[in-house]
């Protein structure tokens, strides 16, 4: 039962001043184990405000981050499932499909999760699983209208990851669930 | 009378001796005995098939409260009915969710965590197995999670630990037994490699024989052997769920032992209660029960052993801080686990049923033969370590010892002692109440008692006329005054004096001494049952100086005292008044303006006395200086309305005043060198009156005659006579019981503060006890008799309690 916060593209202070109030209630310290942000945070404020959430946090360098040294990408394994992160803007086209199924490969992660689009999406894909779990803030975007604030919540439990998606929705919070089984991976012949 | 914690009497063939009744049945299964005594199951003499239903029953039932409250929150809810993703999703706040349900669980069961981590590492073969660990979690969070009002203590899995391991000591003792009669419990029919049922030899076959059943084949084992046998029969009462002594339920049972004892089964002593208070059922004094029932082992612990419990409450070491432990773990912690088996054992054999019926109880928790063993066995442990504690000379010492109780000690004898206690216990539970009871109410009851007899023929003369006008004026006063016990009373004495014996007195005079005759006789009331304690008191001093026991009697007779010595000193004031304008009769004018005079003069001279009776009044007796100094105050307060009411007073009798400057001479004389109290010096000079001037017969006829000029009843008037005889009697013995302890107190004035010479002492008992005898006499002479007589008998009184007072007074200030 962990509880994975993936969320990013935030742009605070440049195009939004914070987190949606309602966000901020429900994102409390302790329920939650790791956080993976896409990146964009974009200053160091937000960056110890998610490290007072949880402890755990993973970050990847967007192209408005202040901070330069946070990596391109970034795997970590968490359960069963291994995870990749990264900022997207690398991937071009932006949020293309395919392109991000490459990225996927090349990582070798089950889970990747990628920002940019301030859009939410998750696709099932070849044995695994894409998400962009769009901008916490809902900040603009130039290749996105009416940009929605929302981020993702994963709960890997086993062989089995529950996403749920948080967005907030002419101001009320709606939640999204989605199931997502891994196949036990056959061996490799030694 | 509390029932001593002896076997209740059983049914059947046990007999009701606590040592063959109880144990005799299952003796080597303790998990059994213990679930008995702690009322899940049934009696001891009910059957094996009851026992094993009411196993079953409960195991499903914690079998289910399992199910429930350990929750899974990806378990498929029941059904078509989709989960409401915005109140189920895991950052909800919704305290209903399954998500907020499964976090406050995980934050419970850290705490568990925790402490199952650190239990009893000495013995962790068995503890510390992964199987006993989750065990423990699983009971701890069902429990905390069905009583979410309590949650996790730290202590709760010290108190569930060895109900585990008595169970897994049972199967152990099962698996023995089982070995040895191994043909008569495997049923063979169930082995793997049965073999053909033809082969089976004719013996075995008869020995099955179709008709009989199970219970009569195993007829030739002894009945320990039987009941195991009975008990783990998987054939029985409730199949499987019903083998009473069984491993995959050993969870089970241990969770309903557990509850049993946290719910104490509606018992007195409950173990949640140690933990937490509910606040709704809060005990009478409003304290926690832990820390109540920590005071009610020092309570017993002065009952035992008095010089223990002082030096402890010296040192000031509060009970708490090592009772504490002991309780909420039920000394879990101070002995090791075979001797704390032993010690569980005793506990539950005492029954949790309370002993008192009515709520008239000091510590709840002594109410029950349980709670008492509790605190027995606490008290118990302190005497075992008493050489130790009474050496140490500070409390962290002391503390130490306590904490880190020694090991190597001998348990029975911990144990025998603690039954001694625990009826002990029992008993001052139940008469503790009582006790304290009566010291209470001592003093209002004796008070009560007292001013029966004289109030009943006041109430009864309600209408004369003096006590119509007494209560006009009393109204009035009342008004005036705002407070009449503070500061009024010896004011309206002052005017009652001035205006007592004339009915042609003005209005403002009539009313007053209606007013101050009804304060006299609720004065007199007082006065005539203040003698006795007053008489107790000066023994008390005198023969038992600085014994804190009597110093309790003391300050009961002294509260008793004070809180009627306002009405004490305006009696007695009166009283003297009284006697005093009746030897003169003369012209009202005169009397009362020389008595106002002296009225003013005596508040002067009392007013600098008050100042001097303060100052003596802070010396080192303090029970009676208080005394002394709160009737001064009293009278302090008073004098000062006094002086307004001289102003305004007419009509005052020249005797009154003549005779109370002659007095408040004579006083200053004879007994003045040191200040004393206005009402005592006035005692004081009454003997010396009567003695000097042996005008007692006199001032006797004279008020007899200022009485009968009152036009009371001139029908007594024969009555009156006789009276009069009896009250010469009285009043020379009085006097020269007073003569005596005059003199002893005189022979005595070199002599160290508090205590008298030994002749002198017993002589001035003697003396005190005949003026009490003669107090007595009086209250029921008053009682009996017409008012007017009444008031004379009570001054009597008041005046020989003011005498023993002085006598204190002397006695105690150094000479």
């Amino acid at each position: 039962m962990v509880l994975v916060l993936a969320l990013g593209d935030l742009h605070i202070p440049h195009r939004a001043p914070d987190l949606p109030a309602k966000f901020m209630s429900m994102l409390v310290p302790g329920k939650i184990h790791h956080i993976l942000c896409t990146g964009n945070l974009c200053i160091k404020e937000i960056y110890d405000y998610l490290k007072g959430l949880c402890p755990d946090l993973h970050v990847t360098r967007g192209e408005y981050d202040e901070d330069v040294h946070y990596p391109e990408t970034k795997t970590l394994t968490i359960g069963q499932f291994k995870l990749g992160l990264c900022h997207g803007h690398q991937v071009i086209p932006w949020g293309d499909l395919d392109s991000l199924a490459m990225l996927q490969r090349q990582l070798d992660v089950d889970i990747l999760v990628t920002g940019h689009t301030h859009q939410f999406k998750a696709y099932k894909h070849e044995g695994g699983v894409v998400i962009n779990p769009g901008s916490a803030t809902g900040a603009f975007s130039s290749i996105t209208y009416d940009v929605n604030p929302s981020f993702v919540l994963m709960d890997i439990d086993g062989l089995r990851v529950v996403v749920y998606v948080y967005e907030l929705v002419d101001g009320e919070v709606k939640v999204d669930k989605i199931d997502f089984k891994k196949t036990a991976a056959p061996q490799p012949a030694p | 009378m509390p029932a001593a914690p002896t076997g209740v009497p059983l049914p059947g063939s046990f007999s009701p001796d606590r040592i063959s009744g109880r144990w005799s049945r299952f003796s080597n299964l303790r998990g059994v005995r213990w679930r008995i005594n702690l009322r899940i199951f049934p009696s001891s003499s009910a059957s094996i098939d009851e026992i094993r239903r009411v196993a079953a029953n409960a195991r499903r039932s914690y079998a289910s409260l399992r199910r429930q409250l350990l929750i899974d929150p990806h378990a498929p809810k029941d059904g078509n009915r989709s989960p409401d993703l915005a109140m189920d999703n895991p950052l909800s706040q919704n305290p209903e969710s399954t998500w907020g349900r499964f976090f406050r669980n995980a934050e419970l069961e850290k705490a568990v965590d925790q402490d199952l981590s650190r239990l009893y590492p000495q013995d962790d073969h068995y503890f510390h197995t992964y199987a006993c660990q989750a065990m423990l979690r699983r009971i701890l969070l069902v429990w905390c999670i069905r009583h979410p009002e309590c949650g996790y203590k730290q202590g709760m899995h010290e108190l569930l630990a060895p109900l585990i391991y008595v169970l897994h000591v049972d199967l152990n003792y099962l698996s023995q037994v089982r070995g040895l009669h191994e043909k008569y419990f495997n049923d063979e029919f169930d082995r793997s490699d049965c073999e053909v049922v033809s082969n089976r030899t004719l013996k075995k076959v008869r020995s099955w024989d179709c008709g009989s059943k199970f219970t009569n084949f195993v007829d030739d084992l002894d009945p320990d052997t039987r009941d195991v046998l009975l008990l783990s029969d998987p054939y029985g009462a409730e199949g499987e769920l019903g083998i009473v002594l069984s491993e995959k339920f050993m969870e089970h049972d241990a969770y309903c032992m557990f509850d049993g004892l946290m719910n104490g089964a509606d018992g007195v002593v409950a173990m949640n209660q140690f933990f937490y208070t509910i606040p709704s059922m809060g005990s009478s004094t409003g304290v926690p029960p832990v820390i109540e029932a920590s005071s009610a082992i020092y309570h017993l612990l002065s009952i035992v052993d008095a010089s223990l419990h002082s030096h402890l409450v010296e040192l000031g070491v509060e009970p708490q801080y090592f009772a504490l432990r002991w309780l909420r773990v039920l000394f879990g912690r101070e002995f090791s686990l075979i001797d704390l088996l032993v010690i569980w054992d005793e506990m539950f054999l005492s029954l949790n049923d309370s002993c008192t019926a009515n709520d008239e109880y000091e510590y709840r928790i002594m109410c029950s033969p349980r709670g008492a063993f509790i605190l027995a066995m606490a008290v118990s442990m302190l005497l075992h370590v008493r050489s130790s504690l009474l050496a140490t000379e500070n409390a962290t010492s002391c503390l130490k010892r306590l904490l880190n109780y020694p090991k190597k000690v001998s348990v029975e004898k911990i144990i025998e002692k603690a039954r001694s206690c625990q009826i002990l216990a029992l008993e001052a539970n139940m008469l503790g109440s009582s006790q304290t009871g009566l010291m209470m109410n001592s003093s209002s009851a004796v008070s009560r008692t007292g001013s029966q007899s004289p109030k009943s023929p006041i109430r009864l003369m309600s209408d004369s006329y003096w006590e119509e006008k007494w209560r006009v004026l009393h109204k009035e006063k009342v008004i005036q005054d705002g407070d009449l016990n503070n500061g009024g009373k010896i004011s309206g004495l002052f005017e009652t004096l001035r205006t007592e014996p004339y009915p042609s007195a003005s209005k403002n005079i009539n009313k007053k001494k209606e007013a101050h005759s009804i304060a006299k006789h609720s004065l007199f009331d007082d006065l005539s049952q203040n003698v006795e304690s007053v008489s107790d008191e000066v023994q008390s001093i005198s023969t038992c100086q600085g014994s804190p026991s009597l110093d309790e009697n003391v300050r009961n007779c002294l509260s008793e005292f004070r809180g009627e010595e306002c009405p004490r000193a305006e009696n007695f004031s009166v009283l003297t008044i009284n006697t005093g304008p009746n030897n003169e009769g003369n012209d009202p004018e005169i009397e009362s303006e020389k008595s106002s005079l002296t009225s003013n003069s005596f508040i002067r001279e009392n007013e600098d006395d008050n100042g001097n009776i303060d100052e003596e009044c802070n010396k080192s007796y303090d029970p009676v200086s208080k005394k002394l100094e709160s009737c001064a105050n009293v009278e302090s307060g008073q004098h000062l309305d006094a002086e307004m009411k001289v102003v305004t007073e007419t009509k005052v009798r020249k005797s009154a005043s003549s005779r109370f400057q002659w007095l408040w001479r004579i006083g200053n004389g004879s007994f003045h060198e040191r200040k004393m109290e206005k009402g005592i010096i006035a005692g004081t000079q009454q003997p010396s009156i009567i003695g000097n001037e042996d005008v007692g017969h006199e001032k006797y006829v004279n008020s007899s005659s200022d009485y009968s000029w009152h036009g009371d009843s001139a029908k007594v008037e024969d009555g009156d006579k006789r009276m009069w005889g009896t009250l010469k009697k009285l009043g020379q013995s009085v006097l020269e019981n007073v003569q005596v302890i005059e003199s002893v107190l005189q022979q005595e004035p070199g002599k160290d503060g508090d205590i008298l010479g030994g002749d002198g002492q017993s002589a001035a008992m003697v003396a005190l006890k005949d003026l009490r005898k003669i107090s007595i006499i009086l209250s029921e002479i008053s009682g009996r008799s017409h008012m007017s007589w009444s008031s004379f008998y009570k001054f009597m009184c008041c005046f020989s309690s003011f005498l023993s007072l002085r006598i204190i007074k002397e006695s105690q200030s150094p000479a």
